[in-house]
């Protein structure tokens, strides 16, 4: 069963980083001038301001670089608590943020390997697949 | 909402430095309007921003000795929406020939002053702040900022950090802060009960201050049994949500050397915002570029070094944060600032005496406002039980999880 998530942010750009999602991808905007990848999703480029990207493949490899776990209700019930957050370190660099997945927060050290699954979630925009990150 | 004036900062230059000097200050009473609204007695009416704003002046402008007309100029910073400047200056009761709605949080308003004073603008400046971010019933995460917040058009605003997670759950300041510590934490072996000693030192500092809103000191056994807000951090590592207001006279230097009280020169500024990834910067390189481009600035202007400064007041939303700024600012080094503490150098008699009214997390959230008055208080040498003894030179510092903003301060000739 789909798990319930608070609202992702959509709109052009975030929809096709959504779609690729859907598919098992993790794909993010490469930009096509100077080859910055930029997340979250943009309509021009944050390092040239180019307005065009193509969806690079990222290779769903990376290292974990801090983690939190929430107790505080900020989003009127709708996540069981307490549930971890991670930042993860893609091996092409960029910081995703994202939940840690069949892992303790206890078992983290710095640069500990993890690699992207996809989870069933669903929001108020309706269903898709959340990526998220388990133990190499 | 106000709307947001985007403050042009001065330049951060020598011939700036100690053009102005503060010889007011006032502020609302804390404590008591934050017990009045967590118990309201029977007819309680919250305070108003104009109530609280008219508070901070009339009391700014006693602690002065001014009259009334001898404010030439006004300035309104108001976090969540105020008066309109003419309607300031009327509630005040004052004629400026310069006034102008001066942002809100303690992020360049004072230089504005400062360099405007320099230009000829006004001799006397009346810089009144106020915030009801407790009546009005502000909140800090989850649909505060919902999704889709859009800030690329318009280049401020709010950071993608806290909107666009919401789908992992990720949400509020306290987080960002969370997720700072976890990575310090693991990157130089200090642990959750070692932090406790920042909170710690802070109350107690705060024990000293009749005004602030907390003011019982703790061990760390009980730092350790308060609730996790965003594990790896209590309730007791975050700051305050309060109402209030402050207010500074500021005078042109060589005209505030005869007055009521010792006058602070303001003797320098820095500014730096993060460009790109504010996570790789905030949570890996712990706010440490703009600290130090802000604060390099900041010291040259001044024509002072870390050394000089014998009082620092931080942006402590956030305990680790308050940390993060002794280290970027080069007082300590980075993964020295939590063993600092423990050792009691931020306490009075320590190398730098921090937060000494007891800051954001023990004092009062006035949005690096309040700090800026400790400091007049500290550099006057009437700050009472919790003076920092032969005190010559202090700093401030608004530091977010985007932004820095310093300021060096010199005890003035009377």
């Amino acid at each position: 069963m789909a798990e319930k998530r608070p609202p992702r942010t959509l709109g052009p750009g975030h929809d096709q980083f959504w779609e690729w999602c859907g598919k098992g991808e993790l794909r993010l905007q490469k930009c096509k001038a100077c080859g910055g990848i930029n997340w979250p999703v943009r309509q021009s480029c944050e390092f040239c301001g180019t307005a065009e990207f193509v969806w690079e493949a990222m290779s769903g490899r990376g290292k974990v670089v801090s983690w939190c776990s929430f107790h505080q209700d900020y989003y009127g019930g709708a996540m069981l608590r307490p549930y971890d957050c991670i930042l993860v370190e893609l091996d092409e660099g960029v910081l995703f943020l994202s939940n840690p997945h069949g892992f303790a927060i206890e078992e983290i050290t710095l640069g500990m390997e993890v690699a992207v699954q996809f989870i069933a979630c669903e929001d108020d925009g309706g269903a898709f697949r959340l990526p998220v990150f388990g133990r190499v | 909402m106000a709307e947001y004036s985007p403050l042009v900062m001065p330049p951060a230059l020598r011939e700036l430095s100690r053009k102005a000097s503060i010889v007011g200050v006032g502020e609302t009473d804390y404590q008591a309007d934050y017990r009045a609204q967590r118990k309201p007695p029977e007819g309680y009416e919250p305070p108003s921003t104009e109530g609280l704003a008219t508070l901070a002046f009339e009391r700014a402008l006693a602690d002065s000795g001014l009259a009334r007309g001898d404010i030439d100029g006004l300035t309104g910073s108001f976090t969540y929406g105020g008066p309109p400047t003419a309607e300031l200056a009327a509630l005040l009761g004052v004629k400026p020939r310069w006034n102008i709605a001066n942002g809100n949080i303690m992020a360049g308003p004072l230089p504005v002053v400062c360099a405007a004073i320099a230009e000829g603008k006004a001799d006397c400046v009346a810089m009144v702040y106020a915030v009801n971010s407790r009546s009005s019933g502000r909140v800090f995460g989850g649909a505060t900022h919902p999704a889709g917040s859009d800030t690329e058009s318009t280049g401020y605003g709010t950071p993608p950090s806290y909107y666009y997670y919401h789908p992992w759950g990720w949400s509020s300041q306290a987080a960002h802060w969370a997720m700072t510590f976890a990575h310090y934490s693991m990157k130089y072996g200090v642990r959750e009960e070692d932090l406790g000693a920042v909170a710690q030192q802070v109350r107690l500092h705060a024990s000293r201050n009749p005004g602030a809103v907390m003011q019982t000191p703790f061990t760390i056994e009980e730092y350790m049994a308060s609730r996790y807000i965003v594990r790896p951090l209590h309730l007791l590592d975050i700051c305050l949500v309060n109402d209030g207001a402050v207010c500074l006279i500021v005078r042109r230097a060589d005209m505030a050397r005869d007055m009521a009280k010792v006058p602070v020169d303001v003797a320098g500024w820095g500014e730096a915002k993060i460009r790109h990834s504010k996570l790789d910067q905030m949570v890996r390189q712990q706010l440490r570029p703009q600290l130090e481009e802000a604060g390099g600035q900041a010291f040259a202007m001044a024509g002072l070094s870390q050394a000089d400064v014998g009082h620092f007041e931080g942006y402590d939303a956030g305990s680790i944060h308050l940390i993060n700024q002794i280290e970027g600012y080069g007082f300590v080094g980075q993964g020295e600032g939590v063993a600092f503490c423990q050792a009691g150098e931020m306490d009075l008699t320590g190398r730098l005496p921090s937060n000494t009214e007891g800051g954001n997390m023990s004092a009062s959230y006035m949005h690096g406002w309040s700090q800026v008055a400790e400091t007049v208080r500290q550099l006057r040498h009437e700050a009472g039980a919790r003076q920092v003894a032969g005190l010559q030179f202090a700093m401030t510092s608004l530091a977010q999880t985007d932004q820095a903003h310093p300021i060096l301060y010199a005890r003035g000739e009377k």
